[in-house]
Order: C-alpha cells, then structure tokens, then sequence
C-alpha cells in the first residue's frame, strides 16, 4: 500500500484519538464521563491505542516518510504515558491500607520487626538498668550539655512538661518534621546492607535508655514518665518498625535468594515504601499525642498511665489482629 | 556506558527509547529544586512568622513537606519536579511506563543514603558505575531519568517546487534528503553542491541543479504536496 493511501484511510481515526488524548490528557480526575459525542468512548481506547500501535510498526516496516513515523510514534507515546499512568489515590483504599494492609504488611515482615525490636528495646533496658547502678556512666553517653536540657526539661516543678518553650503547636510542627524524618531516614539507611539502620536503632536505644535512666536516678521520673507515657506507644513502635523495614531491605541485598539482587531489591524497596507511610501516619499521630497530650503537667500520673494503656492495647491489637480474615493478603 | 540509550519494547511491541539523563543535568534540576522549595519556606516565613505559635508549627509542618513529600508528590503525579521539567528531564519506570507512587516514594526517601557521605557522593558512584546512570534510589525504585527531547521542529520550506523521487528511497535516504534540505543553507554554496553530487543518481543532476532537486524531494518527502 502507499503511503497516501495509507494516510487517507487511518487518518480520521488518528485524529479522534489525537483529539481523545487532548482531553483526556489532564489530571486523571478531571473530566469523568463527560465526553462530546463525535469523541471515541473510552471503553474503545484500549483497542484504538493498539490498533495505533500496528499502525506505526507497519509504517516503520514498509519504510513511509520519517514525518509520519514520528508523527505516530508521538501519539503511541502519549497514548503510552495516559494509559500506563498512576491511578489517582482514593481515600477508601487509603483507610483500607491503614486497617488491615498495614498490619498485615508489618505481621508479614515479622522477622525483620522483631530483630529491630531487640536491637532498640536491649540497650534500651540494658543502659535504664545499669545508670541505676553505676549513675555515673551517664557523663559518657549523654554530653553536659544534653544532660542540663533534659533536667530542665522534666524539672518537677516546671509547669509544663518535657519542653523548654514553644507552644503547643509550634512542638507539633517540631515533632512532625524532626520524628517523622529519622522514621524515614532509619528506613532508608537500611539499604546499607542494614549497617545504617543497626546502628540508628542502637543509638536511639542507648540515647533513650541513657536519658531515662539518668532522670530516674535523680528523682526526675515521675514528669518524665507522665511525659512519654502518652506518645510511646505510637512512637517507639513506629520507630521499630520504620527499621524492621530497612533490615528487610538490607537483607535483600545480602541475601536476595532465589531473584536476582536488583529483583529482590526492588521488591523490598515496594515493601519498605509502604510500611513507611505506615510508620509516617503512627509518628504523625504520635507528635499529635506528644504536643497536645504529653505536656499537660496537671494530668495526675494515674490519667497519664491509664491512656497509655488503653493506646498501647490498641497499637498492640491493631498490629496483632489489624486485617486477619479480610482474605486478600496485602 | 557510552550508548545511554535503554530501548524497552511495550507490551504492545512497539520499541521505546528512553534517552537516560546523566548527574550533571540532574544536578542541576536538584539546585533548582531547591531554590524553588527554599523560595517556598522564604515567602511564607513572614506570614506565618505572624501568626505566633501556630505559624511556628505551619512552618515546620511546611517545611517537612517540601522536604520529603514535594518530590515525590510531583514525580507520582506529573513524572518531573519543577527543577526536572526546566531541564527537560523525567522519571519513569524501567519498562518506560509513567512512575508509580510506590516508586516515586522510594526514589526519594533512598535520596538519605545517595547523600552520603557527603554532597550526593554515593549517587554520583552508582551514577557513574550503571548503564543508565541510575542511582541507588532509582536502582532500588525500579526506575530511570530519561531526558524529554522536544519533537523535532520540521525544516521550512527551502523552495516552492516539489519534485517525487524518482526511485523509491529506504528511511535512512529520506532522513538524509530531509536533513540535508534542513542543514543545507547554512553550509557555503561550492560545500553544498559537493554534497548534492553524492546523490547525483537520486536527483539525476549536478552543481546548483542538483541542489534545488534535493530540496524539491525534500518537500515531497515531507509532505508537501
């Protein structure tokens, strides 16, 4: 056939797809189920785009003029980039996600979860119970410095609790953009081969531990303790599995079994990203706790403690039982 | 290393090429970037600076955003940053279909890791080191930087005669007519005429004769007729 003929006969159907394109082209959201009548329906794109497809692989082949091939090969990419597309967000499956992916993704992980939950509860534990024997290790894991902050912070008789100025929202601001980065950032140095996030895990074990300790031993448990108790469960949890995720993905690299390294990878990389909006959302909801909750001072301990409970019983429920029985594992 | 060229066929069998982007204009897209977001957080500073307390929170809050979610908000929904876009550059997938969120959201939380251990070092190895110039995020991420080239823009008219070819030509000719009718003009007159010899068969003439052929065949191939 020659090229004329060619042109003639398929040109009104390039077009209308030209034309589909132009308005379909925009944000994904826009323009649903409005379409001009003259307009091809969207049902029949899928068979057009193809139709389109051979199209161009026989211009190519039967050598037509550059221009038209070019011509095509634009449209078939466009058409291309507008099919294969992301598919815009919707809140159901972003409520579906939080109730029973998240949860199952964590469970599914569970190894990994419970290595980080010992790497940072051990020396956590560990450093607590050995300031309360030898207080004056502390001067080698918390610099001066450190140490006067945190005594002023949880002096018992500051009116507000664990924080030296701001108000309730400036520390809300603080909380989300501090928290929620070193949740992101023990994920992500996972890809070390697990070295970065190890090491993240134990320095925050021994920070804490160290912290808490040492205000133990002074007399300055009781405003501590009536601080953290609120946000820990969210917060500490969150933390554990922000580096569960990165030593998934650090034993991918090591050991990426059966696959290809860049195959197992990748597959971790899809997995850590998810359990990372997971971990987002819990520091989000923990800096939430942190700034409105924690620092009330007139809460007595008994209020404090009974809230942490009852958080603690649903963090532990909705990683425990959170999707089980909804049948598509995530 | 040298042919960045990744060709990847879609499922409907027809090739892709994706022209990978190299660190340099890259990094330049990342220094755009962050003026833009420092730009951001520069502006509305004072504003919020006015609202006490709650602007100090609105700020930090802002500025975790464009921190972490601006690059991946806008790779997941347009394919570029605004720094990407000046540069004519864009993320896509390794089978060259446009970026998930997933991928957008690895690609730029592994960006802690290419940072280390100072300045983008790690990235710029790995960029060096792979095929496509991928760093570890985009390895990680299942992804690839291609730039965008913008269409070519036709030659204009060189003359208003059109003249068929009279024997028919295989792809590569006509590219070459085409583009000797697009580069010819600003090549010297005896320079031209050399080169429309080479195709005396096709034009069936020499010297200036020969020339005004090529473009006339130029003009059919083209289109215009």
């Amino acid at each position: 056939m020659r090229q004329e003929q060619f042109v003639t006969r398929h040109q009104h159907e390039w077009q209308q797809f030209e034309q589909w394109l132009a308005r379909r082209g925009g944000r994904a959201r826009k323009l649903r189920g409005t379409l001009d009548a003259d307009l091809p329906g969207d049902e029949t794109i899928p068979e057009r785009y193809r139709r389109l497809c051979q199209h161009l692989a026989l211009a190519r082949q039967r050598g037509y003029s550059p221009q038209l091939v070019e011509h095509l090969q634009q449209l078939m990419q466009q058409g291309h980039n507008l099919l294969y597309r992301t598919p815009p967000p919707r809140w159901q499956r972003a409520a579906e996600f939080l109730f029973a992916g998240f949860p199952q993704l964590v469970r599914s992980q569970g190894a990994a979860m419970w290595a980080a939950c010992a790497l940072f509860v051990v020396p956590l534990v560990a450093v607590f119970v050995l300031l309360q024997y030898q207080p004056d290790l502390v001067q080698l894991l918390l610099d001066p410095r450190q140490i006067a902050q945190m005594e002023k912070m949880y002096d018992p008789a500051a009116d507000r609790l664990g924080r030296d100025s701001g108000t309730d929202w400036a520390m809300f601001g603080h909380y989300i953009m501090n928290n929620i980065s070193i949740g992101l950032r023990t994920f992500a140095s996972g890809l070390l081969a697990g070295v970065g996030t190890v090491l993240v895990l134990l320095f925050n074990g021994i920070t804490i531990g160290a912290v808490a300790g040492h205000l133990q031993h002074i007399g300055s448990g009781d405003p501590f303790w009536r601080f953290v108790a609120g946000h820990a469960p969210f917060e500490l949890t969150a933390i554990v599995i922000a580096g569960g995720a990165g030593l998934q993905l650090g034993l991918r690299l090591l050991a990426p079994g059966r696959k290809r390294r860049i195959d197992a990878l990748v597959e971790g990389g899809t997995i850590g990203a998810r359990l990372c909006l997971g971990v987002a959302f819990m520091l989000l909801v923990a800096a939430f706790i942190e700034a409105f909750w924690s620092s009330i001072a007139w809460v007595p301990a008994w209020g404090k403690f009974t809230a942490s409970g009852v958080l603690w019983t649903l963090v532990i429920a909705w990683l425990w039982r959170g999707g089980h029985g909804g049948g598509d594992a995530a | 290393m040298l042919d960045t060229f990744r060709e990847v066929v879609t499922p409907e069998g027809v090739p892709l090429q994706l022209p990978a982007a190299g660190p340099v204009p890259r990094a330049l897209a990342w220094l755009l970037d962050l003026v833009v977001r420092f730009g951001v957080l520069a502006l509305m500073s004072p504003l919020l600076a006015a609202l006490g307390g709650l602007g100090r929170g609105l700020y930090l809050g802002l500025m975790f955003l464009m921190f972490w979610a601006y690059p991946i908000v806008l790779e997941a929904w347009h394919g570029r940053t605004l720094g990407k876009r000046a540069l004519g550059l864009r993320v896509v997938a390794r089978d060259g279909a446009p970026l998930g969120w997933m991928p957008a959201i690895v690609r730029n939380l592994l960006r802690t890791v290419d940072m280390l251990p100072f300045g983008y070092a790690l990235g710029l190895v790995a960029c060096l080191c792979d095929r496509h110039g991928r760093r570890l995020g985009d390895l990680v991420a299942g992804t690839l930087v291609v730039h965008t080239p913008a269409p070519p823009a036709t030659p204009p008219a060189r003359i208003d005669t059109v003249l068929a070819p009279p024997l028919p030509l295989q792809p590569a000719e006509q590219m070459a007519v085409i583009a000797f009718a697009d580069r010819a003009p600003a090549l010297a007159g005896p320079r031209q005429c050399e080169l429309a010899d080479i195709a005396g068969p096709l034009s069936q003439a020499q010297g200036k004769t020969g020339v005004l052929r090529l473009y006339a065949i130029a003009n059919w191939l083209l289109g215009r007729r």
